[in-house]
Order: structure tokens, then C-alpha cells, then sequence
């Protein structure tokens, strides 16, 4: 297939407009005249039609799950089922305000209610809170919990220490020391936790251990329920990285492997949209010790009617304004209640078969570091690639030109000239055909034509050393940088 | 059951054939016995009618703003968003992509980040905007740590009028790194902060941070704020301003401000029960390499064209872990489309008569319920824009609300702490006025409000 992104020379919004006399905003009695502003915000005064085409144009200088294949290792871009957004934006959803009395949300309630308790047996873990923006808001959140736990056991000045793999995402160790914690770091033994290091690693001083199973590395950590008893042995908490859930749906879960506190990311295993960046939803799972710490309000239901519970002394309060992303609870419900219980089991085994038939058949054109049998996503190194003198980087940009998305790239850090592909249940046999063909084709390609990559998207190389350097970062910026020149 | 997962027939056998298995059993090989769990308990697939009409079901449960005169304002609100920013949210080009790791194939969203990022500066008078945040109180979260990264001291003020929930979210922000909210008292009169207390608290040198929010948590403008920089020095001024108001109001660059947050649902994004938000960062370009979340910049491509890319990523948690400035990985993006594509649509002019008119509709109705004995409406005498808070003088402001809710009329939310054990000064109510109020809506409430007092009149 040969692939053209769209390639508009389309200017920033600013230049559409020409003209640029920008008034004084209309006075509003009262307003003393030192806090008026004295002209109008900068901005372009365009025609509906104008907006509209323009950012119709950038959307299509844009590759989304719609567009293409997109295995971004632990991002699970899946397929984002249409009839979810249809839902989203029906009125009795959207046109409803979190500060309405309770008996005018009680469908809102419910929903949460409902599907915090689907979460629930997901989970295996009793008390769920849907509050968290994001993966990484509900893993600091987490911590917070975790910090209140010690706190009200009189040991938080001695449990100062969190605990992670090596393959752990970014965000854990920034989360662990957003709330206070210091972070340290146990190496890897093929991929997989060390439980020998670990075993050495933990102590009084240990609050807790975060975990992704599968890790990062696509392997299922096989002596988990070991380390939950280190960990627990030596009176720290165990924290579970919900991001590769998709891959055990109904297999197991947090809570039979002896987690105390999940976050899952329903932007991930429960197909609603990345957007882009965001808005994601990152809830929080927690055992019957940690539920008292979770955020307020609570939804609990009381006969047939639905409320917010704020009755909770030992929550540590608020980590957002009004309550979930309830634009995505109402999608990740819809999801769940479309596959059902056999449907999610088969999520998980499709995933995994598909990671697998790929892996396999990447795995005869890179080195794969680790062991074979892998879940949801795989690692490779390009490391080979520099024989010929290239990187992985090139790669992943000559990739772009198949018309699909390159894997995760440089993660994790451990595997030198790592790529991390995860290629959803969502993607047919001939689609990941497609894909492993296009891959063969490009890292099969001359060093010239891949240093040259890409060359069918809107833009080139793009300089990203450069704009570290030189950072231009606004409108602003530019006025200031031509004036210059 | 959906067509989600393919199943084109032989398929799976194909796959399970080249692995040289029989059944996905083998795949879980790795997953122990005694980790392995039975039912989840989930139930039964559903077919698409199916779960429409079981959403629909509970959303019928729910009464939407549009069934009431609708009052409810603060930091979430329920302005009108023309249809033309759904229809470009819903591509899904945009929604149904990732961060733009990428940049090559995800010029579209970047260029929209960093006309976001454009506006965001342009609205508050700074420098550099990142790529959005969670929401305004995460925002303000984490303008508290960048503050303490930019200043000494171990106490961060702001406003006692601060909404509660977003103070919560502060003293969260604030207890990993052993930090402290403090709360600066306002005038009971106008509800303006005490600046003899912020003088004498910055004098003790322990403050790393002032945050003062636009409007005020009571819905008003105060008129200390431009002078507090001038009272803390080399203290970091953080303002949590309404987008909607900076339209109309001095940029808070202009009069000192290091950074500015601000909670931007407000902007072509529906209420959904609270959730997703938007929220905004901006400060100052010499501290851009202490500022949290991701940042669009512009360079140039291979061929020498104008290119976007996410940039000073050294900053950031996927690079430098626990030193991150942040832990941001997933933001807002798409809400980040929404708003600049609102606030392009309205443009600069619109927004600001949109305000003038909110600001004329909320006299009226302040006017008409200051009227009504019992209550003193508005509570502060200080300018406001949309948002304004009345006091009851007798009765609860939960029954108040609740006899108006009967008379269809949402009239706002009470001021209070909705923490175990907490306090509050009086039966307050915020009032937010809507764009979609109508004289006709305006004379509801205030007739309602009327009935109900009478009601409590008698009853008390």
C-alpha cells in the first residue's frame, strides 16, 4: 500500500485573518478601569467556515487508530467503538452539572456506581473510585493513599522508600516522589523482577512496591504471587500498574495476585479514546485496608436511591474538581457491557495471540532480548541496525511511511535501541500481515532511504534537537523571533 | 456481540497455526495456577440496541440543565458551545490518536497544541503555555510545586475563599513535599483579600508561593490582586484566572503575575457530570525549564519548512523519572482543540460582549434578589461578572436550593467544605448566571427565591 498524508500549506490560525485592530473590550459598569483590559485579546476574527476548514485540514495532517495501525507498546490504541461517542454526547450526559442536586443526577450516580462495581470484579479489589484524570493523576493518587496508610499507622517517617522495577514506566517514579516518597530502582533479571534483589532490596523502610503485570517488557511476571509475600513480609504495600490489564482480562486479576491498590487507564484496556493526549481516566482499585483512603465523594447507593459520600475522615480529599472523566466512565461502561464477561476474556486472548503471531514473525527480522512466550506487546532491539548505519529512530520514522504508526521507540531503557510493539485485539490477521510486511520492507531498506524517512507525511524530519535549543513556543515567540531577524 | 474483535472464520486458527498451537490456553502458560481466577461476574454480552437503550435508560434518570432555569456557575460552566466545535472534537484523526510521540504523523495535533498554547499567552500575558493540564485545581496543584521549585519556603497562601475542593487538591499537591496551604483571611465587607496578612506572612520569609484567584471563589473581581506583587517581591504570584473573564480583564502578566492557571471547561466543553476538564498553565520564559506537562515548540523539517514537535522533554517523567518537574503523561489534548476552537469561532470581540452580557444579566438578577428579605444578594460589595454570592439569613442553604429545584429552578450551589468536620461562614450560595438565562428565566428565580423565603419565613 503506498500511503500520502494529507500535505496542506496551510498557515497558523493567526495568518488567516488580516485584519488586526484590536478594540478596547466593552465596558462593564463597576469594573474599576485599573483591572479593564485595554484591547481585545490578540486573536483572529474568522468566519465559521474558515475555522471549520482549518482545523479539517490539520485534522488530516494527523494518524489516528482510524487511519492506521497504531501498536504503541503500552498505550493499547485500540479500536474506540463509535456507539460510545454517540452516547457520550447524548444531553442526559453531557448537559448535566456536577453541582446539581442529587435527585437530578441519580442516572449519573448510577453509572458510576455500576460500573465502579464491574471494575470491581475486574479487579478483584472492593473499593473502586473513578475520580483520577489519567493513569499517572491515579498512581499519585495511590501514593497518597499509600502515604495516609503509613501515616495513620504511625510509620510513615520510617516507610519513606517506594520500590520499582527497572522496566517501570516514567510515571511511576514520578508519581512515588510527587508524594513524597524517595524512589529506588531493582534491577531486572531477563526482563522479568529479580526476586532475590527484591527480596535484598525491601525493608522497614519500604512502603511499597510498584508493579506492571504484564511489564513493560510484555512478560507476565511469573513468581508474582512471591513477590506480593516479600513485599508484604516485610509490612509494604503493593501497588498495581493497570496499564497492560488488556492482556489478563478474566486470566487474573490485581486483587488474586495480591495487589493492595490499582489504577487501571480506561482510555487503554477499556477502549476509550487517547484524544490525542488525553483526556484519559485513571481509576483507582483498592483492598478493604486502603478503601477508607480513597477520594471523596464516594457513590453509595441506599435503597434504590444514589448519593455522594463525603462522610469518609480517612479519604485524603480531593485530587480533582467534582468527581471522574464521566464523559469516559459512560464509554468504558457501554464497552463493557457490549463484550460482557466471555467478550473480555476474549479481548485478553486475542491480544495476546495477536502479540504473539507478531512477535514471532518481527522477532526473525530484529533480536528479541527476552523470553519468547510474551502477552500483550513485545520488545525488540534495533540495535543491529546500527551495522548499517542507522537507528532505531529511523526506523520507526520510515515505518511512518508504510501508512501505519511506529511502536513505542527507546522504551524500555534497559534493551538498547528498544522498539515496544503492542498490537490490540482490535487488529485483524490482515492488518497485522500488513503490518509485519511493511516492517520487513523498511528495516530491510537502504540506509539512505531510511536516514531519509518519511517522506510521504505533511512534514519531513522533523528537528526536534532544534527546538530544544531554540525553543519557540507561542505565537508570541515567533512575533518576537521575526522582529529579530 | 460487537464486531470489535475480528473473527473472519479461520482466522484465529491461522494465527494459533503459525505459533504452532492448538489453543490460546498456550499462551498463558506463564500465569501460575494459583494466580489463575474464575468468573469475573461481569455478565452477559449485549448487542449495540441493547446498550443504547441501557445507557439511555439511566440517562433518562437524570434531569439535564435544560429542564430547569439553570443558575449553576463557579468553575465549571454551562455556556452554550456552538456545534461546529463538536464537529471538529469528532474527528477522529484527532480523538482516535495518541500523544503526537510521533511528530512526523501528528503534525495536526500539534500545530493545534501550539495554537492552544498561543492563545493561552496571548489571554494572560505571559510567555509560555504548556499543553494543557487535568483541570484548573490540578493546574493550581502544580503551579504549587513549581513555585517551590523557583523560591525557598515552606507555606503557600491562598484566598480563604478559595473553592474548597480545589484547596483540597492544593494541601494534597502540598503534603509530598512536606509543604504547607495557608489561608489568607478576607474583608467581610468585600470579600477582598487581606493584604496586612500577606505583607506580614511574605515579611516572615517562609512563603515560596501566593495563589489569588480571578474571580474569587464568591464569584467576584477582587480589586487587591493587581497589587499583590508588589507586596511579595521575588515571590511567585500564581493567579487562577476564568478564561472567560480574561476577555474583558487586565492580563495578570501585566501586573505581576508568575504564572497563570485556570480551569478552561468553560470553552466549547460540555459539563458530562464534571468530567474531562481542561486545565491551564502559563509563566514566564526563564522558568519554562521548571514548568510541568508537556510543551509543543516550533522548528523546522528536513526540507527547511515550518514543523512542530514536543520539546524540552528533559523535563519530563519518561526521561527523568523521579526527578520529573511532573508526572504528567496523559493530558487534555483534545479538550485543548475544544477550547482554542471555540475561542477562535467566538473570537476576541464575541468573547468579550459575551461577557459584557453576563455581566448585565447578573445585575439584573442580583438586583431582583437583593430585593427579597432574608436575603443579601449579592453577599459582597465588589464588582462581578457572572458569578455572585448571596447569603441566606435564615434557613439552610441546602432547603433554599431544594424549594427552588421544585419550582424548577436550579439557583447555584452552597459554599461549603464538604469535608468531615468542616466549617463554613454562613448559608452562602454561588449564582451563575448563563449564557442561556432569559429575562423570562431571571424573573422565575427570582420569584422562586421569594416563594421559598416566604415558606421559611412562616415556617420559622
Amino acid at each position: 500500500m503506498t500511503f500520502h498524508q494529507a500535505r496542506w500549506d496551510e498557515p497558523p490560525v493567526w495568518e488567516l485573518s488580516t485584519s488586526s485592530s484590536p478594540e478596547a473590550p466593552p465596558v462593564i459598569p463597576a469594573l474599576p478601569e485599573k483591572l479593564r483590559r485595554k484591547a481585545a485579546v490578540r486573536w483572529p476574527e474568522l468566519s465559521e467556515l474558515e475555522v471549520v476548514r482549518h482545523y479539517t485540514r490539520l485534522s488530516q495532517m494527523n494518524f489516528g487508530i482510524d487511519t492506521g495501525t497504531y501498536p504503541l507498546g503500552s498505550c493499547t490504541m485500540k479500536y474506540n467503538p463509535k456507539v460510545t461517542e454517540l452516547l457520550a454526547r447524548r444531553p442526559g450526559a453531557s448537559n448535566v452539572h456536577p453541582y446539581q442536586p442529587e435527585s437530578t443526577v441519580q442516572g449519573s450516580l448510577e453509572l458510576t456506581w455500576r460500573l465502579e462495581r464491574l471494575l470491581s470484579r475486574i479487579t478483584g479489589l472492593p473499593e473502586v473510585s473513578l475520580q483520577p484524570a489519567a493513569g499517572a493523576h491515579g498512581e499519585y493518587a495511590a501514593m497518597l493513599m499509600v502515604r495516609a496508610y503509613f501515616r495513620d499507622r504511625g510509620e510513615l517517617s520510617e516507610r519513606s522508600e517506594v520500590l520499582l522495577p527497572d522496566t517501570a514506566h516514567g510515571t511511576n517514579p514520578a508519581s512515588a516522589a510527587m508524594a513524597g516518597f524517595t524512589t529506588r530502582e531493582i534491577r531486572d533479571k531477563d526482563g522479568s523482577v529479580d526476586l532475590e534483589e527484591l527480596r535484598r532490596a525491601l525493608s522497614a523502610k519500604t512502603a511499597c512496591f510498584m508493579l506492571t503485570n504484564p511489564n513493560t517488557a510484555g512478560l507476565f511476571e511469573s513468581e508474582i504471587l512471591e513477590i506480593a509475600e516479600a513485599v508484604h513480609g516485610a509490612g509494604a504495600l503493593l501497588y498495581y500498574d493497570g496499564a497492560n490489564l488488556n492482556a489478563i482480562l478474566g486470566v487474573t486479576h490485581p486483587g488474586r495476585m495480591g495487589f493492595d491498590v490499582a489504577h487501571l487507564n480506561l482510555h487503554k484496556t477499556f477502549s476509550t479514546p487517547h484524544g490525542g493526549g488525553g483526556p484519559g481516566a485513571g481509576v483507582l482499585a483498592a483492598a478493604e485496608k486502603l478503601g477508607p483512603y480513597l477520594p471523596v465523594p464516594r457513590v453509595v447507593k441506599e435503597g434504590r436511591k444514589f448519593r455522594l459520600d463525603y462522610e469518609r475522615p480517612k479519604s485524603i480529599g480531593k485530587i480533582k474538581t467534582a468527581y471522574g472523566n464521566f464523559g469516559l466512565d459512560l464509554r468504558a461502561y457501554a464497552y463493557i457491557l457490549s463484550l460482557g464477561e466471555e467478550g473480555l476474556r476474549h479481548v485478553a486472548r486475542r491480544a495476546v495471540l495477536n502479540s504473539n503471531y507478531a512477535a514471532s514473525r518481527l522477532g526473525k527480522l530484529l533480536p528479541r532480548p527476552f523470553r519468547t512466550l510474551v502477552k500483550h506487546e513485545f520488545v525488540l532491539s534495533g540495535a543491529p541496525l546500527k551495522e548499517k548505519g542507522v537507528r532505531t529512530l529511523d526506523l520507526a520514522k520510515r515505518l511512518l511511511d508504510e501508512g501505519v504508526h511506529a511502536p513505542t521507540v527507546y522504551f524500555p531503557a534497559m534493551v538498547e535501541e528498544s522498539l515496544m510493539v503492542e498490537l490490540p485485539e482490535t487488529e485483524s490477521k490482515r492488518e497485522l500481515d500488513g503490518y509485519i510486511a511493511a516492517f520487513e520492507r523498511a528495516v530491510t531498506d537502504t540506509p539512505e532511504n531510511l536516514r531519509a524517512a518519511p517522506r510521504s507525511l505533511s512534514v519531513t524530519r522533523v528537528d526536534e534537537v532544534r527546538a530544544a535549543r531554540e525553543p519557540l513556543l507561542s505565537w508570541k515567540d515567533l512575533r518576537v523571533a521575526s522582529a529579530k531577524s | 456481540m460487537a464486531r470489535w474483535i475480528p473473527d473472519e472464520p479461520g482466522e484465529e486458527a491461522a494465527l494459533l497455526d503459525a505459533l504452532g498451537i492448538n489453543s490460546t490456553d498456550a499462551l498463558f502458560a506463564d500465569v501460575p495456577k494459583k494466580a489463575r481466577i474464575g468468573r469475573m461476574g461481569v455478565g452477559p454480552a449485549r448487542e449495540e440496541p441493547e446498550v443504547v437503550a441501557e445507557v439511555d435508560r439511566l440517562l433518562e434518570r437524570n434531569r439535564p440543565m435544560s429542564k430547569f432555569a439553570s443558575f449553576l456557575g463557579g468553575r465549571i460552566s454551562s455556556r452554550y458551545a456552538p456545534a461546529a466545535v463538536d464537529a471538529i472534537v469528532s474527528r477522529s484523526e484527532f480523538y482516535s490518536a495518541y500523544t503526537p510521540y510521533q511528530a512526523e504523523a501528528s503534525q495536526g495535533m500539534l500545530r493545534t497544541l501550539f495554537e492552544f498554547q498561543s492563545l493561552w499567552v496571548e489571554m494572560t500575558g505571559l510567555d509560555v503555555a504548556n499543553a494543557s493540564l487535568y483541570d484548573g485545581a490540578s493546574a493550581a496543584g502544580e503551579a504549587l510545586l513549581f513555585c517551590r521549585r523557583l523560591h525557598e519556603g515552606a507555606r503557600f497562601l491562598v484566598p480563604a475563599s478559595l473553592p474548597w475542593e480545589e484547596r483540597s487538591v492544593l494541601e494534597n499537591y502540598a503534603t509530598g513535599p512536606g509543604l504547607r496551604v495557608d489561608t489568607i483571611p478576607y474583608d467581610d465587607r468585600t470579600g477582598r483579600l487581606d493584604l496586612h496578612f500577606v505583607r506580614e506572612a511574605v515579611g516572615r520569609r517562609d512563603v515560596f508561593g501566593v495563589l489569588a484567584d480571578v474571580p474569587n471563589g464568591f464569584g467576584h473581581i477582587d480589586e487587591g490582586v493587581p497589587e499583590l506583587k508588589s507586596i511579595l517581591g521575588d515571590v511567585p504570584l500564581v493567579v487562577a484566572a476564568d478564561p472567560l473573564s480574561l476577555s474583558v480583564l487586565e492580563a495578570p502578566g501585566n501586573y505581576g503575575a508568575d504564572v497563570v492557571v485556570g480551569e478552561g471547561q468553560g470553552f466549547g466543553i460540555a459539563p458530562s457530570f464534571g468530567g474531562p476538564l481542561l486545565g491551564l498553565f502559563a509563566c514566564r520564559k526563564e522558568h519554562v525549564r521548571s514548568a510541568p506537562g508537556r510543551i509543543v515548540g516550533a522548528t523546522l523539517d528536513a526540507d527547511g519548512r515550518r514543523a512542530y514537535a514536543l520539546t524540552l522533554v528533559t523535563r519530563e517523567q519518561h526521561i527523568r523519572r523521579s526527578k520529573a518537574t511532573s508526572n504528567i503523561c496523559t493530558n487534555e489534548s483534545l479538550m485543548a482543540l475544544a477550547f482554542v476552537v471555540y475561542a477562535t469561532l467566538v473570537g476576541p470581540r464575541g468573547l468579550a460582549r459575551l461577557q459584557a452580557s453576563l455581566a448585565e444579566k447578573a445585575r439584573t438578577l442580583a438586583s431582583g434578589l437583593g430585593g427579597i428579605e432574608g436575603l443579601r444578594a449579592p453577599r459582597f460589595d465588589a464588582p462581578y461578572l457572572a458569578d455572585f454570592t448571596v447569603e441566606l439569613s435564615r434557613g439552610t442553604a441546602e432547603e433554599f436550593l431544594d424549594r427552588l429545584r421544585r419550582r424548577k429552578v436550579l439557583g447555584g450551589f452552597p459554599l461549603k467544605d464538604r469535608r468531615p468536620g468542616a466549617t463554613s461562614d454562613g448559608e452562602r450560595i454561588l449564582v451563575g448566571v448563563p449564557e442561556s438565562a432569559t429575562e423570562k428565566g431571571i424573573q422565575k428565580y427570582v420569584e422562586a427565591a421569594r416563594a421559598a423565603l416566604a415558606v421559611s419565613g412562616r415556617s420559622a
